[in-house]
């Protein structure tokens, strides 16, 4: 397995070198942001049509990033997530308070809580730059967390079973995600990028080690050299 | 069988396109299928549906893409599928994907920002000029320009780099005419001659501070050689099985691929003035 980062000094290769060279062997790309056009997602569109495996797949990264792709794959994989609906422009009965995440290609770090009825349809409509793109409405039922998830583990010791399953499921090395803890249990709302100076990297660290590791001795082992300690 | 035709505002304007959709649904229904278009404010209302005929245009970060993916996770046909969608709806993909598969195309690199004189050298001595400066997400011609030398090119380079961190450059290949080839399951569907308009060099130019249209010239599927035949089925090969216009540029060295879309362009009167069965073979591939 290759390493292909831009934010881990010991990861073999950087984007843009790795873009240039035909791949041979499987990738895993850690990256903090993984949006569509950004260099994170390069990676792993051109591991793919090499047809070698990689770790997050494009597909993967869409159904993260995109707030009724997430919901809907959090749901047929058994995670609890709230009863959202997509709008484009306000209609029929809206419960209040409510989580609104922007379903648009410019918007990140769309959060926002709304508690009043008055305000609602102007949010939306602003959310949904005047009904040209869907908006993702959550209702507002616990206390609503932001955490960060770093190879399933979680900035938050609460939050890390939860996680350990998002990455299971999702196998999206680092992102942010919105949840609300309520009296059910942990509800997945929304997941984004981090920003670089949101993430552990110690704990990137110590992973892109231990696979390094393993690699390593992976390769005595297939040369006959039986690996001691 | 429910047919789902996701389409917006925007693809009812042009009366030829809305002659077209409105023969897509009647050609359905004639069949026995029910044929419904829906908007982005239905897409959770898919799974309703047994098959997706995206109309609207693709892309991954826009709606159709949301359509389109959950679709295929409740098992309806579709077209466009969302393998078919990231990979035709952008160029740096594309590039990967003609160099991997020995797609005969201009000769073609990606740029990242870097002018030091090797790096313009280097690119002068490959690619020449008139170079090609394109944006992975252009449609619709309107992020490819042309330099005509290397001021020009760091200029137009350095004002798209603003909004992507990848640029695709091409040998600029002079032609009268793109071929447009519709391909279906990896057969032809239909072809035609997208013409360039007169004192400009894409189908779709700024001639006079004008947007002016090419004419398109349909061609029989039968009759275009079956070199050009057997480059489009390689290629769309390499995407998937969907509906794809390829656009090719033939030369004096063989035909040259520019690009694979999905969702390509079907307007009543132009790509299907010859062969009259294009909506029936779609409707048959949605619903077989
Ligand atoms: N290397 C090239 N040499 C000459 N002309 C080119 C070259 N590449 C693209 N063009 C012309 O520029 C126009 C747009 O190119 P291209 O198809 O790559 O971009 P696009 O924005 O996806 O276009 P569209 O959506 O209209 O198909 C076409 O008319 C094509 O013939």
């Amino acid at each position: 397995m290759i390493i292909v980062s831009e934010d881990e000094d010991d990861s073999d290769s950087n984007p843009f070198l790795f873009l240039r060279q035909p791949v041979h062997d499987s990738i895993l790309n850690i990256n903090h942001d993984y949006r569509y056009l950004r260099m994170g997602y390069y990676v792993s569109a051109h591991a793919e049509t090499f047809g070698v495996d990689v770790t997050p797949s494009c597909a993967e990264i869409m159904d993260a990033y995109r707030n009724p792709l997430l919901i809907e794959k959090a749901r047929r994989n058994g995670m609890l997530t709230g009863d959202y609906r997509l709008l484009v422009s306000p209609q029929g009965e809206l419960r209040l308070p409510v989580l609104l995440f922007a379903v648009n290609p410019f918007t990140n770090n769309s959060m926002k809580v709304v508690n009043s009825g008055e305000k609602l349809p102007g949010m939306i409509k602003k959310m949904s730059y005047d009904a040209r793109f869907p908006v993702s409405l959550h209702p507002l039922t616990g206390e609503v967390l932001e955490i960060i998830q770093i190879f399933g583990e979680s900035t938050n010791e609460e939050t890390s079973e939860f996680t350990k399953k998002f990455f299971e499921i999702f196998n999206i090395p680092i992102c942010k995600l919105v949840v609300q803890i309520d009296d059910d249990g942990i509800i997945l709302n929304h997941c984004e990028p981090a920003m670089k100076k949101e993430v552990d990297w110690d704990i990137v660290h110590d992973k892109v080690h231990e696979i390094k590791k393993k690699r390593y001795e992976n390769s005595l082992l297939c040369r006959g050299i039986q690996f001691q300690g | 069988m429910k047919i789902a035709c996701f389409v917006e505002a925007y693809n009812f304007k042009d009366s030829s396109e809305r002659s077209a959709l409105l023969r897509f649904k009647s050609t359905a229904e004639s069949m026995g299928h029910a044929f419904e278009f829906i908007f982005k404010d239905k897409i959770s209302k898919i799974q309703n549906y047994d098959a997706l005929f995206i109309r609207a245009v693709t892309d991954p970060s826009n709606s159709a893409y949301i359509v389109s993916r959950l679709a295929e996770q409740y098992g309806l046909r579709v077209i466009d599928d969302p393998h078919s969608i990231r990979t035709c709806s952008n160029k740096v993909i594309l590039h990967d994907i003609f160099m991997k598969n020995n797609i005969p195309a201009p000769k073609s690199s990606l740029f990242t920002g870097d002018y030091s004189g090797e790096a313009l050298d280097d690119m002068r001595k490959t690619l020449g000029f008139p170079v090609v400066i394109k944006t992975p997400y252009t449609r619709f011609s309107s992020h490819v320009e042309k330099a005509n030398n290397e001021e020009e090119f760091i200029k137009i380079s350095r004002h798209m780099l603003r909004k992507t961190r990848v640029l695709v450059l091409q040998e600029y290949i002079h032609s009268n005419f793109d071929w447009r080839v519709g391909m279906l399951r990896n057969e032809v569907l239909y072809s035609c001659k997208y013409c360039i308009p007169e004192g400009g060099w894409k189908v779709k130019s700024k001639i006079n501070g004008r947007n002016v249209w090419g004419d398109t010239i349909a061609v029989s599927r039968d009759s275009i050689s079956t070199e050009l035949k057997e480059t489009c089925i390689r290629l769309s090969e390499c995407v998937g099985d969907g509906l794809y216009g390829l656009d090719v540029k033939e030369t004096d060295g063989g035909y040259k691929v520019i690009e694979i879309n999905d969702n390509p362009s079907i307007y009543e009167g132009y790509e299907d003035a010859v062969d009259k069965d294009i909506h029936e073979r779609i409707i048959n591939a949605l619903v077989s």
